[in-house]
Protein backbone atom coordinates (compact mmCIF):
# COMPACT_ATOMS: atom_id res chain seq x y z
CA UNK A 1 0.00 0.00 0.00
CA UNK A 2 1.05 3.53 -0.96
CA UNK A 3 1.48 6.70 1.52
CA UNK A 4 0.31 9.72 0.32
CA UNK A 5 0.20 12.66 2.27
CA UNK A 6 -2.94 14.43 2.74
CA UNK A 7 -3.78 17.96 3.31
CA UNK A 8 -7.09 18.15 4.24
CA UNK A 9 -10.07 20.45 3.24
CA UNK A 10 -9.02 23.99 3.60
CA UNK A 11 -10.46 27.54 2.40
CA UNK A 12 -7.84 29.84 0.92
CA UNK A 13 -7.63 32.62 -1.12
CA UNK A 14 -7.42 32.27 -4.30
CA UNK A 15 -3.95 33.53 -5.22
CA UNK A 16 -2.93 31.55 -1.81
CA UNK A 17 -3.80 28.86 -3.98
CA UNK A 18 -2.20 29.13 -6.63
CA UNK A 19 1.02 29.53 -4.51
CA UNK A 20 0.11 26.47 -2.11
CA UNK A 21 0.24 24.66 -5.41
CA UNK A 22 3.00 26.01 -6.92
CA UNK A 23 4.95 25.27 -3.68
CA UNK A 24 3.90 21.63 -3.60
CA UNK A 25 5.18 21.37 -7.26
CA UNK A 26 8.58 22.85 -6.81
CA UNK A 27 9.55 22.23 -2.96
CA UNK A 28 7.56 18.75 -2.60
CA UNK A 29 9.59 15.50 -1.83
CA UNK A 30 8.53 12.65 -3.61
CA UNK A 31 5.80 11.36 -1.56
CA UNK A 32 2.54 11.98 -3.46
CA UNK A 33 0.70 14.78 -1.84
CA UNK A 34 -3.19 15.29 -1.98
CA UNK A 35 -4.73 19.18 -1.26
CA UNK A 36 -8.32 19.39 -0.89
CA UNK A 37 -9.01 23.45 -0.96
CA UNK A 38 -12.29 25.49 -1.26
CA UNK A 39 -11.95 29.45 -2.23
CA UNK A 40 -12.72 31.76 0.12
CA UNK A 41 -13.50 34.73 -1.49
CA UNK A 42 -14.79 32.79 -4.84
CA UNK A 43 -12.30 33.86 -7.58
CA UNK A 44 -12.00 33.16 -11.47
CA UNK A 45 -8.46 31.48 -12.66
CA UNK A 46 -7.30 31.80 -15.89
CA UNK A 47 -5.66 28.90 -17.95
CA UNK A 48 -1.72 30.00 -18.14
CA UNK A 49 -2.08 30.84 -21.86
CA UNK A 50 -5.15 32.54 -21.87
CA UNK A 51 -5.51 36.16 -21.92
CA UNK A 52 -7.79 38.40 -20.05
CA UNK A 53 -9.90 38.94 -23.53
CA UNK A 54 -10.36 35.69 -23.94
CA UNK A 55 -12.54 35.77 -20.93
CA UNK A 56 -15.35 38.02 -20.92
CA UNK A 57 -16.70 37.39 -17.35
CA UNK A 58 -12.64 38.12 -15.87
CA UNK A 59 -13.47 41.70 -16.78
CA UNK A 60 -17.18 42.00 -15.89
CA UNK A 61 -18.19 40.17 -13.42
CA UNK A 62 -17.28 41.42 -9.76
CA UNK A 63 -14.59 38.74 -8.66
CA UNK A 64 -10.81 37.94 -8.10
CA UNK A 65 -8.95 36.79 -10.99
CA UNK A 66 -5.64 34.83 -10.78
CA UNK A 67 -4.15 33.10 -13.51
CA UNK A 68 -2.62 29.36 -12.86
CA UNK A 69 0.06 27.48 -14.52
CA UNK A 70 -1.81 24.58 -15.35
CA UNK A 71 -3.74 24.99 -19.42
CA UNK A 72 -6.86 25.12 -20.25
CA UNK A 73 -9.85 27.18 -19.81
CA UNK A 74 -10.88 29.73 -17.12
CA UNK A 75 -12.49 28.13 -13.64
CA UNK A 76 -14.89 29.99 -11.35
CA UNK A 77 -13.87 28.67 -8.00
CA UNK A 78 -17.31 29.49 -6.61
CA UNK A 79 -19.28 26.11 -4.92
CA UNK A 80 -17.11 23.63 -5.92
CA UNK A 81 -14.13 21.25 -4.16
CA UNK A 82 -10.92 21.75 -5.64
CA UNK A 83 -8.57 18.67 -5.38
CA UNK A 84 -4.70 19.39 -6.21
CA UNK A 85 -2.38 16.05 -6.64
CA UNK A 86 1.49 16.51 -6.52
CA UNK A 87 3.74 14.01 -7.34
CA UNK A 88 7.41 12.76 -9.41
CA UNK A 89 6.25 11.88 -13.04
CA UNK A 90 7.98 8.68 -12.40
CA UNK A 91 5.06 8.13 -9.94
CA UNK A 92 2.58 5.17 -10.93
CA UNK A 93 -0.23 8.04 -10.93
CA UNK A 94 1.26 10.14 -13.69
CA UNK A 95 3.80 7.72 -15.77
CA UNK A 96 3.54 8.01 -19.54
CA UNK A 97 0.98 9.54 -21.67
CA UNK A 98 -0.36 12.89 -20.24
CA UNK A 99 -3.93 10.95 -21.43
CA UNK A 100 -3.34 8.05 -19.31
CA UNK A 101 -2.85 10.02 -15.84
CA UNK A 102 -5.82 12.12 -16.54
CA UNK A 103 -7.70 8.43 -16.81
CA UNK A 104 -6.61 7.09 -13.37
CA UNK A 105 -6.88 10.63 -11.80
CA UNK A 106 -10.37 10.78 -13.13
CA UNK A 107 -11.64 7.24 -12.78
CA UNK A 108 -11.02 8.26 -9.14
CA UNK A 109 -12.99 11.05 -8.99
CA UNK A 110 -15.82 9.01 -10.87
CA UNK A 111 -15.99 6.57 -8.21
CA UNK A 112 -16.09 9.50 -5.61
CA UNK A 113 -19.15 10.98 -7.57
CA UNK A 114 -21.01 7.17 -7.94
CA UNK A 115 -21.29 7.95 -3.66
CA UNK A 116 -24.34 10.24 -4.40
CA UNK A 117 -25.82 8.65 -7.14
CA UNK A 118 -23.69 10.74 -9.89
CA UNK A 119 -23.80 8.55 -13.15
CA UNK A 120 -20.35 10.01 -14.37
CA UNK A 121 -18.52 8.69 -17.29
CA UNK A 122 -15.45 9.98 -18.65
CA UNK A 123 -15.32 11.08 -22.16
CA UNK A 124 -18.84 13.07 -23.76
CA UNK A 125 -19.55 9.67 -25.77
CA UNK A 126 -21.82 9.65 -28.77
CA UNK A 127 -24.34 12.37 -27.01
CA UNK A 128 -23.89 15.64 -27.52
CA UNK A 129 -22.48 17.68 -24.34
CA UNK A 130 -25.00 20.73 -23.53
CA UNK A 131 -22.49 22.54 -21.64
CA UNK A 132 -20.23 23.71 -24.44
CA UNK A 133 -20.60 27.01 -24.97
CA UNK A 134 -18.40 29.43 -27.46
CA UNK A 135 -16.77 32.59 -26.77
CA UNK A 136 -16.80 32.51 -22.86
CA UNK A 137 -13.02 31.05 -22.28
CA UNK A 138 -14.49 28.31 -19.43
CA UNK A 139 -13.23 25.27 -18.88
CA UNK A 140 -16.72 24.07 -18.37
CA UNK A 141 -17.95 25.34 -21.68
CA UNK A 142 -15.31 23.21 -23.82
CA UNK A 143 -15.38 19.10 -23.26
CA UNK A 144 -12.58 17.35 -23.70
CA UNK A 145 -12.25 13.26 -24.24
CA UNK A 146 -10.65 13.26 -21.08
CA UNK A 147 -13.31 15.02 -19.04
CA UNK A 148 -15.95 14.04 -16.70
CA UNK A 149 -19.22 14.34 -17.69
CA UNK A 150 -22.75 13.44 -16.59
CA UNK A 151 -26.50 13.80 -17.38
CA UNK A 152 -27.52 17.31 -16.42
CA UNK A 153 -31.02 17.14 -17.34
CA UNK A 154 -31.28 18.19 -21.07
CA UNK A 155 -28.23 15.53 -21.43
CA UNK A 156 -24.48 15.16 -20.35
CA UNK A 157 -23.12 18.25 -19.13
CA UNK A 158 -18.93 18.95 -18.00
CA UNK A 159 -18.87 18.62 -14.37
CA UNK A 160 -15.14 18.47 -13.23
CA UNK A 161 -12.26 21.25 -14.83
CA UNK A 162 -8.86 19.54 -14.76
CA UNK A 163 -5.33 20.58 -15.16
CA UNK A 164 -1.92 19.77 -15.37
CA UNK A 165 1.77 21.00 -15.21
CA UNK A 166 4.65 18.90 -15.75
CA UNK A 167 7.84 21.01 -14.64
CA UNK A 168 11.00 19.53 -13.25
CA UNK A 169 10.26 15.89 -13.41
CA UNK A 170 7.25 16.55 -11.20
CA UNK A 171 3.59 16.82 -11.80
CA UNK A 172 0.71 18.80 -10.70
CA UNK A 173 -2.75 17.88 -11.26
CA UNK A 174 -5.69 19.68 -10.07
CA UNK A 175 -9.44 19.65 -10.99
CA UNK A 176 -12.43 21.83 -10.05
CA UNK A 177 -15.50 19.76 -8.97
CA UNK A 178 -18.86 21.55 -9.44
CA UNK A 179 -21.05 21.51 -6.69
CA UNK A 180 -24.07 23.74 -7.43
CA UNK A 181 -24.99 26.07 -9.91
CA UNK A 182 -22.20 28.95 -10.63
CA UNK A 183 -23.49 32.50 -12.34
CA UNK A 184 -20.75 31.98 -15.09
CA UNK A 185 -20.77 28.63 -16.04
CA UNK A 186 -24.37 28.43 -16.94
CA UNK A 187 -25.33 25.00 -18.04
CA UNK A 188 -22.32 22.84 -16.29
CA UNK A 189 -23.73 19.65 -14.22
CA UNK A 190 -23.37 20.11 -10.61
CA UNK A 191 -23.00 17.37 -8.03
CA UNK A 192 -26.10 18.52 -6.18
CA UNK A 193 -28.58 18.59 -9.20
CA UNK A 194 -27.43 15.14 -10.22
CA UNK A 195 -27.71 13.70 -6.20
CA UNK A 196 -31.01 15.53 -6.24
CA UNK A 197 -29.55 17.17 -2.60
CA UNK A 198 -27.14 19.64 -1.50
CA UNK A 199 -23.55 17.65 -1.37
CA UNK A 200 -20.92 20.73 0.29
CA UNK A 201 -17.35 20.18 -0.18
CA UNK A 202 -16.89 18.36 2.75
CA UNK A 203 -19.35 16.17 2.05
CA UNK A 204 -17.19 15.22 -1.37
CA UNK A 205 -13.54 16.03 -0.13
CA UNK A 206 -14.75 12.54 1.97
CA UNK A 207 -16.01 10.89 -0.51
CA UNK A 208 -13.24 11.55 -2.92
CA UNK A 209 -10.47 10.76 -0.12
CA UNK A 210 -12.52 7.06 -0.13
CA UNK A 211 -12.54 6.64 -4.03
CA UNK A 212 -8.39 7.97 -3.67
CA UNK A 213 -7.90 4.72 -0.85
CA UNK A 214 -9.58 2.89 -2.80
CA UNK A 215 -8.59 3.26 -6.26
CA UNK A 216 -4.80 3.95 -5.98
CA UNK A 217 -4.62 1.83 -2.60
CA UNK A 218 -3.19 4.19 -0.86
CA UNK A 219 -3.53 5.28 2.72
CA UNK A 220 -3.57 9.23 3.16
CA UNK A 221 -1.15 10.32 6.20
CA UNK A 222 -2.68 13.97 7.64
CA UNK A 223 0.29 16.25 7.14
CA UNK A 224 1.30 20.41 7.11
CA UNK A 225 3.00 21.71 4.27
CA UNK A 226 6.74 21.31 5.14
CA UNK A 227 8.93 24.64 6.04
CA UNK A 228 10.07 24.74 2.71
CA UNK A 229 6.82 24.38 1.00
CA UNK A 230 5.62 27.22 3.46
CA UNK A 231 8.35 29.15 2.46
CA UNK A 232 8.13 29.08 -1.00
CA UNK A 233 4.33 30.04 -0.78
CA UNK A 234 5.09 33.06 1.26
CA UNK A 235 7.67 33.85 -0.89
CA UNK A 236 5.19 33.98 -4.11
CA UNK A 237 3.05 35.77 -1.85
CA UNK A 238 -0.35 37.43 -3.70
CA UNK A 239 1.80 36.51 -7.46
CA UNK A 240 -0.42 34.91 -9.40
CA UNK A 241 -3.12 37.92 -8.46
CA UNK A 242 -0.47 39.94 -9.80
CA UNK A 243 -2.20 42.24 -12.21
CA UNK A 244 1.03 42.52 -14.27
CA UNK A 245 1.20 38.21 -14.63
CA UNK A 246 -2.91 38.65 -15.30
CA UNK A 247 -2.07 40.88 -18.01
CA UNK A 248 1.20 38.75 -19.55
CA UNK A 249 1.90 35.71 -18.08
CA UNK A 250 5.38 35.68 -19.31
CA UNK A 251 5.72 38.87 -16.41
CA UNK A 252 7.54 37.77 -13.31
CA UNK A 253 7.30 40.23 -10.95
CA UNK A 254 9.10 40.50 -7.81
CA UNK A 255 9.36 36.65 -6.09
CA UNK A 256 8.70 34.46 -8.62
CA UNK B 1 5.90 5.54 -33.07
CA UNK B 2 7.92 2.25 -33.14
CA UNK B 3 8.72 3.27 -36.74
CA UNK B 4 10.59 6.40 -35.19
CA UNK B 5 12.10 4.57 -32.57
CA UNK B 6 13.92 2.61 -34.43
CA UNK B 7 15.17 5.57 -36.61
CA UNK B 8 16.05 8.01 -33.17
CA UNK B 9 19.42 10.48 -35.15
CA UNK B 10 22.46 9.06 -33.27
CA UNK B 11 24.33 12.76 -34.37
CA UNK B 12 22.57 13.99 -31.13
CA UNK B 13 22.18 13.90 -27.09
CA UNK B 14 19.08 13.48 -25.09
CA UNK B 15 18.26 14.72 -21.51
CA UNK B 16 16.02 12.91 -19.34
CA UNK B 17 13.29 14.98 -19.51
CA UNK B 18 13.30 13.98 -23.26
CA UNK B 19 15.27 17.49 -24.97
CA UNK B 20 17.88 16.61 -27.49
CA UNK B 21 21.02 18.89 -28.45
CA UNK B 22 22.35 18.77 -31.15
CA UNK B 23 25.46 20.79 -32.27
CA UNK B 24 25.98 22.54 -35.55
CA UNK B 25 29.07 24.59 -36.12
CA UNK B 26 29.77 26.67 -33.27
CA UNK B 27 25.84 26.17 -31.70
CA UNK B 28 23.98 23.88 -30.61
CA UNK B 29 19.98 23.49 -31.76
CA UNK B 30 17.96 21.74 -28.96
CA UNK B 31 14.14 20.26 -29.67
CA UNK B 32 12.07 17.53 -27.62
CA UNK B 33 11.77 14.31 -28.75
CA UNK B 34 8.76 12.19 -30.46
CA UNK B 35 8.41 10.54 -26.77
CA UNK B 36 7.79 14.06 -25.63
CA UNK B 37 5.41 14.87 -28.30
CA UNK B 38 3.27 11.81 -27.91
CA UNK B 39 3.26 11.76 -24.42
CA UNK B 40 1.44 15.68 -24.21
CA UNK B 41 -0.90 14.10 -27.38
CA UNK B 42 -1.42 10.78 -27.76
CA UNK B 43 -0.65 11.02 -31.04
CA UNK B 44 -3.10 13.79 -31.92
CA UNK B 45 -1.26 16.26 -33.13
CA UNK B 46 -4.40 18.64 -32.75
CA UNK B 47 -3.93 18.32 -28.77
CA UNK B 48 -0.65 20.37 -29.48
CA UNK B 49 -2.01 24.30 -28.82
CA UNK B 50 0.52 26.73 -27.17
CA UNK B 51 4.33 27.07 -27.13
CA UNK B 52 6.32 29.47 -26.19
CA UNK B 53 9.94 30.30 -27.18
CA UNK B 54 12.53 32.39 -25.90
CA UNK B 55 13.38 35.84 -28.10
CA UNK B 56 16.97 35.67 -29.13
CA UNK B 57 19.73 37.08 -26.83
CA UNK B 58 17.83 35.61 -24.01
CA UNK B 59 20.56 34.00 -21.31
CA UNK B 60 20.04 30.02 -20.38
CA UNK B 61 21.38 27.71 -17.92
CA UNK B 62 21.69 24.11 -17.71
CA UNK B 63 18.53 23.19 -16.04
CA UNK B 64 16.64 26.08 -16.33
CA UNK B 65 13.40 26.66 -18.03
CA UNK B 66 13.75 28.02 -21.68
CA UNK B 67 10.14 27.85 -22.91
CA UNK B 68 6.58 25.76 -22.62
CA UNK B 69 4.57 23.86 -24.50
CA UNK B 70 0.70 23.40 -23.98
CA UNK B 71 -1.50 20.45 -25.05
CA UNK B 72 -5.31 19.76 -24.61
CA UNK B 73 -4.72 18.65 -20.80
CA UNK B 74 -1.12 19.99 -20.08
CA UNK B 75 1.52 22.74 -20.02
CA UNK B 76 5.20 21.19 -20.13
CA UNK B 77 8.44 23.03 -19.52
CA UNK B 78 10.69 22.82 -21.88
CA UNK B 79 14.58 22.34 -20.31
CA UNK B 80 17.49 24.13 -21.56
CA UNK B 81 20.42 21.45 -20.73
CA UNK B 82 23.44 23.76 -21.55
CA UNK B 83 24.16 27.41 -20.22
CA UNK B 84 24.31 30.32 -23.12
CA UNK B 85 22.48 32.74 -25.07
CA UNK B 86 19.69 32.00 -27.70
CA UNK B 87 20.56 33.28 -30.72
CA UNK B 88 17.44 31.70 -33.12
CA UNK B 89 13.99 30.40 -32.26
CA UNK B 90 12.37 28.61 -34.80
CA UNK B 91 9.03 30.81 -34.51
CA UNK B 92 7.34 28.47 -37.49
CA UNK B 93 6.69 26.21 -34.92
CA UNK B 94 4.45 28.01 -32.46
CA UNK B 95 2.21 28.49 -35.37
CA UNK B 96 2.48 24.98 -36.59
CA UNK B 97 2.80 23.14 -33.55
CA UNK B 98 1.69 19.63 -35.95
CA UNK B 99 5.65 20.61 -36.55
CA UNK B 100 6.45 18.83 -33.75
CA UNK B 101 4.47 15.55 -34.26
CA UNK B 102 5.44 15.64 -38.07
CA UNK B 103 9.10 15.60 -37.57
CA UNK B 104 10.38 16.74 -34.00
CA UNK B 105 14.12 16.23 -34.93
CA UNK B 106 14.94 18.60 -38.45
CA UNK B 107 11.84 20.92 -39.35
CA UNK B 108 11.03 20.59 -35.21
CA UNK B 109 14.03 22.27 -33.97
CA UNK B 110 12.75 25.23 -31.64
CA UNK B 111 16.28 26.89 -30.48
CA UNK B 112 19.72 27.74 -31.13
CA UNK B 113 22.06 28.40 -28.60
CA UNK B 114 25.52 29.44 -28.23
CA UNK B 115 27.08 27.69 -25.78
CA UNK B 116 29.06 29.86 -22.79
CA UNK B 117 31.60 27.45 -22.52
CA UNK B 118 32.35 24.13 -22.97
CA UNK B 119 29.45 21.96 -23.39
CA UNK B 120 28.84 19.42 -20.49
CA UNK B 121 26.92 16.00 -21.85
CA UNK B 122 28.23 14.19 -19.15
CA UNK B 123 24.15 13.65 -18.01
CA UNK B 124 23.07 13.33 -21.41
CA UNK B 125 22.27 9.99 -23.26
CA UNK B 126 22.92 9.14 -26.98
CA UNK B 127 20.18 7.80 -28.93
CA UNK B 128 20.69 4.05 -27.62
CA UNK B 129 20.71 5.28 -23.96
CA UNK B 130 17.42 7.22 -24.71
CA UNK B 131 16.12 4.31 -25.95
CA UNK B 132 17.10 2.26 -23.30
CA UNK B 133 15.67 4.70 -20.31
CA UNK B 134 12.09 5.22 -21.97
CA UNK B 135 11.95 1.91 -22.30
CA UNK B 136 12.53 1.47 -18.38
Amino acid sequence: MRTFRLLDLAAHAPARNMALDDALLEAGDDTPVLRLSTWEPAGLSLGYFQTLDDVPSARAADTTVVRRFTGGGAIHHGAELTFAITAPASDPLYRGPVADSYCRVHKAVVRALAAFGVEARIGPGTAGVVSDRAGTGMCFHAVTSADIVWDAGAGPAKGVGSAQRRRGGRVLHHGSIKLDTDPLEPGVATVSAAAGRPVDARAMAKALLDAFVASFDAEFEPSALTDAELAHADRLGDFFADPRFLADRRARPAAR
Amino acid sequence: MSDQAATRPDDRKYTKSHEWMKVDGDTVLIGITDHAVDELCSGNEGDLVYCDLPEPGRQVEAGETFGEIESVKAVADLNCPIDGEVVENNAEIEDHLEILSRDPWNEGWMIRVKPSGKIDDSEMMDAAGYEAYIAE
